[in-house]
């Protein structure tokens, strides 16, 4: 039994490898976009979104992709760094790393692995340690949170500085669309006798 | 008259015929039968045996058939155990073996099983006080294996009191006690014994029977035997058997319920007698390790209840080591069956006034915690004995495997999405945090069942990019919000430390369940170049940006910002982690 144990567990982590950790997906993604995103990189096992249970409500969603073979992962992982990728949504890419045991749900024990607890007493010479130590943890929580928070706070304010910069960027495009288009510009430019050729306005953004 | 062969030998008999019918009219509907010596008729409550599940279920014939293949059929309406529904709901228990008929739609509420799954009948009484039903009388109750009043919705999953005109399809009128059902029935099963009861059993009673002519002070030991059959048999024997034994019988009765499952186990005990299916064939091989380690664990130093042990016959062990197999994989009705075990090992010790019968209900108590240690970690066999400190908890104790409870999987655990939003109504919810980030969930059930022996389902947290990797949390559904309280104030009045020197921290979670997320950040759209529809066919598509797009600058620009909260990250835990390591340095021991 103690053999099968060890083998679920390698089979395990070996799937920690294949997999990806993926980050800042938009809530409207749904399980076959990201599997129809990352075919291009190798098959797609499995997609697993990790349910946010504790964390701020408005934290991006984040998944756990598992691809076929470890090789695929490691290309997703390093394209998706390098080159930003858009998921249903632009501007903000999509973040990959590499997936790490804690990250899933349902991982299987560790086999051997020996836990021994005992309990303390006001008496216990350490208790004062230890009730010192729990505190310093239940402080490392609210200073986690209040990290996360600010992080969205920060990533308020810079979509919403894009979005004002986009913005401005279109109704810029815009006018000189619409110059092009009601022959403003053709007729100012006889005006002021200038050539002007009429391709329409570069918005790629769409 | 050695049963050899399994269980197609066991004679069988159509009874009454009703009609046919199905998609072709080979299908024949009927109305009774005779399998294996018991006569049983629609809408009797039996015993399901499961292929795979070591105990049996508890259910009502609602339909008998024969279908064109010569397959014989029936279709069960079952009979829930507390346990099983325990962790949708708080069950307050009105008897101490009620049962809940299962009512509403769904999975779960009948299920058809060929017909060479019945492994014996039942006696369920309906207490129900309602107008349709033929009230019982004390002693009915007393004389039944379990009672019902109340249903369980599969649809709803919720406790319904009151009882609808029709369950699954049939009048309630079956439901409730059948009139002239109450007496007659106890009756049913004497008769039923005389002549062919189960073939196990009956070979089983020849040996009980000439261990009754044989001595004066092994009645005892009989009547233990006795005890562990299902009423069918046990009535029967009774009547053969001494008086004092039909009084035994009668206040051990309630325990009988918990037992009853012994009976193949019964009739493999006796070692001649060939198995009638492969569960007590399991629960044999299963016993002689457990005797093994049971012999191993009879050195352990725990006063009188040892020495009596020993003084017991080989069989008694054996069957007491059987029960401890029956007794731990009950294990949620631990707590009952201790109760109940401590009352009526009292009562027996002080009517039959003799050791063996009392004890070996002790020592099954006190081997079923061992077997716990058996089970779980088998490479550890010989650390076992120099284990103790299970009991106590005052000292480093070893986790071991908390005992499945797998009956109340039967519905397919709730999915955790659904769970924990009603554990957290009820207050049942408890987050762990300062947990090792590595340990998985059965590993924090582990913890919670060997500090506070308690059952809980845990989950830990899954871990995120902005996870601390110091420690990691925890959710814990446990049975009751009282329980959860209770778990709390432990933790934070005493210390409970986990290895590395973690205290273990226990809080009521603010989690928030609703999917809805009300906005995220960075995907911007244009609006007035977006129409509705058009949006929606340009969003399903993923692609890589290109540098000479407006969007490449703009995601840089994202980059950029999540690099930066990388870094920010990558500080704040590291700070954290030199907090945490000055602090330990303070820790006295180790």
């Amino acid at each position: 039994m103690e053999s099968g144990k060890q083998n679920e567990y390698a089979a395990f982590e070996e799937k920690v490898r294949r997999t990806v950790y993926l980050d800042n997906l938009s809530p409207n993604v749904t399980e076959s976009i990201v599997r129809t995103a990352l075919d291009q990189y190798g098959t797609v096992k499995s997609v697993e979104f990790i349910p946010n249970y504790l964390e701020p409500r408005n934290m991006p969603q984040c998944a756990l992709v598992e691809m076929e073979k470890g090789k695929q992962a490691k290309v997703v992982i390093s394209t998706l760094s390098e080159f930003p990728f858009m998921m249903s949504g632009m501007p903000r890419p999509v973040r990959a790393r590499a997936a790490v045991a804690e990250m899933f749900g349902d991982r299987p024990r560790k086999p051997g692995r020996q836990i021994r607890i005992c309990w303390l007493d006001t008496a216990d010479p350490d208790f004062e340690v230890a009730s010192k130590l729990k505190q310093l943890v239940k402080r490392h929580a609210t200073e986690t949170a209040v990290m996360l928070k600010h992080q969205l706070e920060k990533e308020e304010k810079l979509a919403k500085q894009q979005g004002e910069t986009l913005k401005a960027n279109y109704k810029k495009y815009e006018m000189i669309d619409s110059l092009m288009a009601d022959g403003a510009a053709r007729r100012l430019a006889r005006c002021y006798n200038l050539r002007v050729s009429d391709d329409s306005g570069p918005s790629t953004f769409h | 008259m050695v049963e050899v062969d399994g269980i197609e030998n066991l004679e069988f008999k159509w009874g009454k015929k009703r009609g046919t019918g199905g998609t072709n009219t080979k299908v024949q509907f009927y109305e009774s039968f005779t399998y294996d010596g018991l006569d049983y008729t629609l809408y009797d409550n039996v015993y399901l045996h499961k292929e795979g599940e070591p105990l049996p279920y508890l259910g009502k014939l609602i339909k008998i058939w024969e279908t064109a293949s010569r397959l014989k059929k029936v279709k069960v309406l079952w009979f829930f155990q507390p346990s099983e529904i325990s962790n949708y709901l708080f069950v307050e228990l009105a008897h101490p073996n009620e049962v809940f008929l299962a009512s509403g739609e769904g999975v779960g509420l009948a299920n058809i099983n060929p017909l060479e799954a019945i492994a014996g009948k039942c006696n369920v009484v309906c207490i129900s006080k309602d107008d349709r039903n033929p009230q019982p009388s004390d002693e009915d109750i007393q004389m039944a294996d379990y009672v019902f009043y109340r249903t369980f919705d599969v649809g709803q999953r919720i406790i319904l009191d009151k009882i609808d005109g029709k369950i699954a399809g049939i009048d309630v009128k079956f439901i409730f006690n059948q009139s002239g059902s109450l007496k007659p029935c106890s009756i049913h099963n004497f008769s039923v014994d005389e002549p062919a009861s189960e073939n196990a059993i009956e070979t089983n009673g020849r040996v009980v029977m000439s261990k009754l002519n044989s001595s004066e002070n092994q009645i005892s030991e009989d009547d233990r035997q006795v005890e562990q059959k299902p009423v069918v048999a046990e009535n029967g024997f009774n009547h053969k058997a001494e008086e004092n034994s039909d009084v035994k019988a009668s206040s051990v009765k309630p325990n009988l319920s918990l037992q009853q499952e012994v009976v193949p186990g019964v009739v493999s005990e006796s070692g001649e007698l060939a198995k009638t299916n492969d569960r007590s064939g399991d629960r044999t091989g299963l016993s002689l390790k457990i005797k093994a380690n049971a012999d191993s664990k009879l050195k352990n130093p725990s006063g009188e209840e040892i020495g009596c042990v020993n003084q017991v016959k080989s069989e008694e062990k054996l069957k007491s080591v059987k029960d401890t197999v029956e007794l731990d994989e009950r294990p949620h009705k631990k707590a009952k069956l201790d109760n109940s075990v401590k009352v009526y090992s009292d009562k027996e010790t002080t009517k039959c006034a003799t050791e063996p019968c009392g004890t070996a209900k002790i020592p099954s108590k006190k081997l079923k915690i061992d077997d716990k240690f058996k089970k779980s970690n088998n490479c550890k066999s010989p650390a076992v004995p120099s284990n103790d400190g299970i009991k106590t908890g005052d000292k480093a104790m070893e986790v071991t495997r908390r005992p499945d409870s797998d009956r109340s999987k039967w519905f397919g655990e709730l999915p955790w999405e659904e769970s924990l939003p009603d554990a957290h109504e009820f207050g049942k919810l408890v987050l762990f945090q300062n947990l090792d980030p590595a340990y998985s969930s059965a590993e924090v059930e582990d913890i919670v069942w060997n500090a506070f022996s308690e059952t809980c389902r845990a989950k830990m947290v899954q871990q995120t990019a902005y996870s601390s990797p110091h420690f990691g949390q925890a959710f814990a559904i446990f049975k009751s919000r009282e329980v959860a309280e209770d778990v709390i104030k432990k933790l934070d009045e005493r210390c409970l430390l986990l290895p590395n020197r973690r205290p273990l921290v226990a809080s009521i979670p603010n989690p928030c369940f609703s999917r809805k997320q009300s906005m995220f950040a960075g995907h911007l759209i244009v609006d007035k170049l977006k129409s509705q529809r058009e949006m929606k066919e340009a969003v399903s598509t993923s692609h890589s940006s290109q540098p000479n797009t407006v969007e490449y600058d703009m995601a840089m620009e994202w980059f950029l910002m999540t690099e930066r909260s990388n870094q920010f990250w990558k500080k704040l835990y590291e700070q954290q982690g030199k907090e945490l390591k000055k602090l330990r340095v303070n820790f006295k021991s180790k």
